[in-house]
């Protein structure tokens, strides 16, 4: 039996601006509005895992010859946080951020990457070097001066590299499950899921990706919908361009000696289970960015920006604040998030061994 | 408007027809139609490489594209409903006619695979068609395609498109021929837009069928 899929609601993205395009907008096949606390509580898949037929117009911003669609919320003149997607995403997922961030007086941007969502798709090559230039081209056309960088796996080494090479447009970053340098652990789950998807099929891949992003609570609250998210996601992306967002990594060499030229305030997030970035990628990350905290987000995995939302973005408008307060110490300690998002504090020393998954006690 | 801008727009119309109703015969005809004249089309190109050397890298590659597009006709074929409508046939022949003028698959049935311009363009065609022609994206994500015969068998020809479309990404970034990274480009683009035209053509009449 079929199920209806019109919109009976809008998720507010504005009129074009430089560039309308129709697209389909993805929304809840409900039509039910957000509400942060079915997430936080990963009760409910982000309504943005679905698919409707709404057409409404997104701005596009060019790069060389290709566009780039993004989307942009909030007033001008605040403080702008902007969100890089991972590797199979787009800006539909990160919404959840722009409802809670925007009304507390922060601008955000989400943009779809070369070769993601409605965004050009080269089909001979995307250049991972491009991206930080792709991100800067984007601030320039929106004429945003500086602005907090967020990003999670994929785009999280955009953030670094972002950091890196434009220093004086940063005014904190925040890598999410990443890393600059891959050990042969996390190179070999690379190449599993790059066969797994050229071998078998784009859905399986996101399939692959599932245990590695979500904790079994949520995998077993949301299956029912995973297959409709499995669908989504194929069908939202193409599969030669997500393979040359994978091979554009083929050559990756790590760049951990760069993150000494990194001096802006940097929060480093990562979920306390994360096997395919693990602990050992953001114990580098700490020690060489000079200004940065670890914050371990618990009982999560991978893909913790989807599994508590609302967690998330506590930590990160928290983060914020301090940094513009000029509170913010960048000390390299490390902390552990809150599990509880009414929680009086955000976050607390972590005191035992956190490079270990035995609960050793420092000494 | 660009043709990419038109397809978008006729793709979010058919998207919401098929939220509401499963394709009729008629829009099953028309694919059927569409699609096996895409793969008969490839087939025939590719029956020449019964032609090549076994030891020339390719072959074994292509061989088993040109077996997948014999599968493909006849096994949508068997899952279509057929539309009892002579229109559908005589338009959907109309069309057909059109995508072996605008593809020009003919300049690509004649003489044999080589490293050259003209294999290039072949694998820029083959690329354009199995990557831009998608249904399954236009059926809600909740919709279980293998309730349906017709949507089972789109599901599982576009799963395979995706394997074998490594073929063409392969040989399209890494084939020695003499063309610049920007006339590759620009190779691509251009039989992406012809693909894109004729898919929008299809799309349309499924549409308003």
């Amino acid at each position: 039996m079929q199920q209806s899929f019109l919109p009976r609601s809008g998720l507010g993205i504005k009129p074009g601006v430089s560039n309308p395009r129709f697209c389909r907008l993805l929304s809840c096949p409900d039509g039910t509005q957000e509400n942060l606390a079915f997430y936080q509580r990963g009760l409910l898949l982000p309504r943005e895992f679905f698919l409707i037929d709404k057409e409404i117009t997104v701005p596009f911003c060019k790069y060389r010859s290709y566009e780039i669609n993004y989307d942009i919320q909030g007033n001008p003149g605040t403080p702008v946080i902007v969100f890089i997607n991972g590797l199979t995403q787009r800006i539909q997922h990160w919404a959840v951020y722009m409802k809670y961030l925007v009304p507390q007086g922060y601008r955000v941007l989400t943009y779809d990457l070369l070769g993601q969502g409605k965004s050009a798709k080269p089909v001979l090559d995307v250049n991972f070097e491009e991206n930080a230039e792709v991100l800067k081209t984007l601030l320039d056309h929106l004429s945003i001066e500086k602005a907090y960088i967020t990003g999670i796996s994929f785009g999280g080494v955009i953030v670094l590299h972002f950091g890196i090479r434009y220093p004086e447009r940063v005014k904190g970053l925040v890598p999410m499950s990443t890393f600059s340098e891959m050990d042969a652990q996390t190179a070999q789950i690379g190449c599993n899921l790059y066969e797994g998807m050229t071998r078998v099929g784009f859905e399986y891949m996101v399939r692959l990706l599932i245990p590695l992003n979500f904790s079994a609570n949520w995998i077993a609250k949301n299956e029912p919908q995973l297959a409709a998210m499995q669908r989504t996601s194929a069908a939202t992306n193409d599969l030669y361009a997500i393979q040359n967002l994978m091979e554009s990594l083929r050559n990756f060499k790590g760049f951990t000696a760069e993150l000494k030229k990194i001096n802006a305030p940097t929060l480093i997030l990562n979920g306390e289970f994360d096997a395919f970035t693990p602990r050992s990628c953001h114990e580098i990350l700490r020690k060489n960015i000079v200004h940065s905290r670890l914050m371990l987000m618990q009982k999560v995995y991978h893909a913790f920006t989807l599994e508590i939302p609302e967690i998330t973005a506590r930590v990160l408008l928290h983060f914020v604040k301090e940094v513009e307060s000029g509170q913010w110490q960048g000390d390299q300690t490390v902390w552990i998030a809150s599990d509880d998002p009414k929680s009086e504090v955000v976050a607390f020393p972590c005191e035992g061994d956190h490079t270990r998954a035995i609960p050793l006690i420092k000494k | 408007m660009t043709i990419m801008m038109k397809l978008e727009e006729v793709k979010n119309k058919l998207a919401a027809q098929f939220a509401q109703n499963l394709p009729t015969s008629e829009q099953e005809t028309r694919i059927c139609l569409f699609l096996q004249n895409i793969h008969s089309a490839n087939a025939a190109i590719l029956a020449k490489i019964e032609f090549q050397q076994l030891a020339w890298q390719p072959y074994l590659y292509l061989h088993e594209q040109l077996y997948k597009n014999a599968e493909f006709i006849t096994l949508l074929g068997k899952a279509t409903k057929w539309t009892m409508n002579p229109l559908v046939y005589m338009e959907a022949t109309q069309l057909n006619l059109m995508f072996w003028q605008k593809a020009r698959f003919s300049q690509h049935i004649l003489g044999f695979f080589q490293v050259n311009q003209q294999f290039y363009e072949y694998l820029a065609l083959s690329h354009a068609l199995w990557s831009v022609i998608r249904f399954v994206p236009l059926f809600p994500p909740s919709l279980d395609l293998h309730q349906n015969p017709f949507l089972s068998t789109l599901n599982q020809i576009e799963e395979e498109n995706g394997r074998q479309i490594q073929v063409q990404i392969r040989l399209l970034k890494d084939m020695p021929v003499s063309l610049s990274v920007s006339q590759k480009e620009e190779l691509l683009e251009k039989e992406r837009i012809v693909v894109s035209e004729v898919f929008y053509s299809l799309l349309t009449q499924v549409a308003f069928s």
